[in-house]
């Protein structure tokens, strides 16, 4: 046994947050397990070794995927913090909603939403993708999937964003946050079956809440997480597509001419920005990786991103490649917490990057702003000068 | 080899399917159906590919 490498960055730093490839590439390459003592924090860098811990619960646990000590308290009892066995229950309950066999029945209306709405924004020459796309989109369809609409739907954007950053640590960012997540879990806490839209989803968990079919109370909590997990990280996808393709015209054009590489063009959309920067465990055990050991109790952090790009699995990593279909790729994690969402994601993801192949010959990007954020990384603006319609 | 799975854990997402379509298919409900459980050789690398493609981790192989 080795003492641990150690870096004397923050993690959460705003320049590393707008940018992170850079770092992740120097952690990497130095370990895959490097000790973060401002972050008092060991990062996981590597692609094999994240996606071990992520299929080892027993060694790398949930209850703290959070990191600050309130956030991981306010999450005990849902799926995302939680370890088998009590987490299978849980995960069933929530994910029961959101397989691709109980989301077969919404695909015809998400493509036919997504090809009006790009429609729209292919005929007009030039537009904001991220409110009038990526964050419209996605919070139409999960309003309507979970059957809400009026001021809800207006706060979708905020709560969604709030919710992701109070995971972080206990900077700025986190405090500010705190009481923005707090209306969110206020309004799931008070929410009844009748706020919800007749044959909607959200309406469906009430009633599974009523015959019993899952426990009391849990049907709020399920709502708390769809909103939770599933605006931020779709919007953070579906603004990435448009970048990419507008920074990659080639990659674009190859989409349009195949249109059957849709989901390998998400697919590494996904893999080459990951939504999601950071996400918590920690270690139960001493567990020795590559001659370090994390010790006992000690906060892990996985870095997508950086698993993502690591060159012992991916050839060129750093370059965007549609036609690689990376199927295995981290941004959805791994295992019994992979991504519950996944199905939804790429339905809806699918649907912007058909609708997109199929409406827009060309289009020119400028103005990419990203704000940093302790989880999400998404762009806060990103401007298509010109668009041309197909 | 042996195919397994475990069956709560399976959500449906498909990609052992698309990784292995002569060994495995999604029914009608969506359930995945393992149709050759034993395999090996050109068999085996197609399982190989299925059970690491699985989001969830619900395919593993095991010793026949």
């Amino acid at each position: 046994m080795t003492a641990p490498i150690e870096s004397d960055i923050d993690i959460w730093n705003d320049d590393i947050l707008v940018d992170p490839y850079p770092t992740y590439a120097a952690l990497r390459e130095r370990a895959g397990v490097v000790h973060l003592p401002k972050n008092d924090l060991y990062v996981l860098t590597r692609y094999d070794i994240i996606r071990d811990a992520l299929g080892d619960p027993e060694t790398f646990s949930s209850t703290s995927i959070g990191f600050n000590p309130m956030v991981n308290e306010a999450l005990q009892g849902t799926s995302l913090a939680s370890d088998p066995p009590t987490h299978t229950q849980l995960r069933a309950t929530l994910s029961q909603n959101l397989t691709p066999r109980a989301l077969r029945g919404l695909k015809v209306t998400i493509d036919e939403k997504a090809d009006k709405l790009v429609a729209e924004l292919a005929a007009s020459g030039s537009f904001e993708a991220i409110d009038s796309l990526a964050r419209a989109f996605p919070i139409e369809i999960v309003a309507d999937l979970i059957g809400f609409s009026g001021h809800v739907k207006d706060n979708m954007l905020r709560w969604g964003q709030a919710a992701m950053q109070v995971i972080g640590p206990l900077n700025q960012r986190t405090q500010e946050s705190f009481p923005i997540a707090g209306e969110l879990y206020g309004w799931c806490s008070s929410v009844t079956a009748e706020d919800l839209t007749p044959g909607s989803i959200g309406r469906g968990i009430f009633d599974a809440e009523t015959r019993g079919d899952i426990p009391e109370g849990s049907a709020g909590h399920i709502i708390h997480q769809y909103l939770g997990a599933g605006v931020d990280t779709t919007i953070a996808a579906i603004g990435n597509i448009v970048a990419l393709f507008g920074r990659h015209p080639e990659q674009f054009e190859l989409v349009r001419k195949n249109p059957e590489l849709v989901p390998a063009a998400f697919a590494e959309v996904l893999r080459y920005w990951a939504p999601v920067h950071i996400w918590g465990r920690k270690a139960t055990r001493d567990v020795e990786i590559d001659g370090v050991t994390i010790p006992a109790g000690a906060q892990v952090g996985i870095l997508f991103g950086a698993g993502n790009r690591d060159p012992r699995h991916y050839e060129n990593p750093d370059t965007f490649d549609v036609t690689r279909n990376p199927v295995d790729h981290l941004s959805f994690g791994y295992g019994p917490h992979g991504c519950a969402g996944q199905g939804l994601a790429k339905l809806e993801a699918h649907a912007v990057i058909e609708a997109l192949a199929r409406r827009v010959k060309t289009l020119t990007i400028s103005d990419e702003v990203r704000e940093p954020s302790n989880i999400t990384r998404s762009l806060e603006s990103l401007l298509v000068e010109k668009v041309v319609a197909a | 080899m042996r195919i397994e799975l475990d069956r709560p854990r399976c959500e449906g997402h498909g990609l052992c399917e698309e990784a292995a379509p002569a060994l495995m298919h999604l029914d009608d409900d969506g359930e995945l159906v393992i149709d050759v459980p034993e395999v090996d050789g050109a068999g085996l690398d197609a399982a190989k590919a299925a059970v690491r493609v699985c989001p969830v981790a619900a395919l593993r192989l095991a010793a026949a």
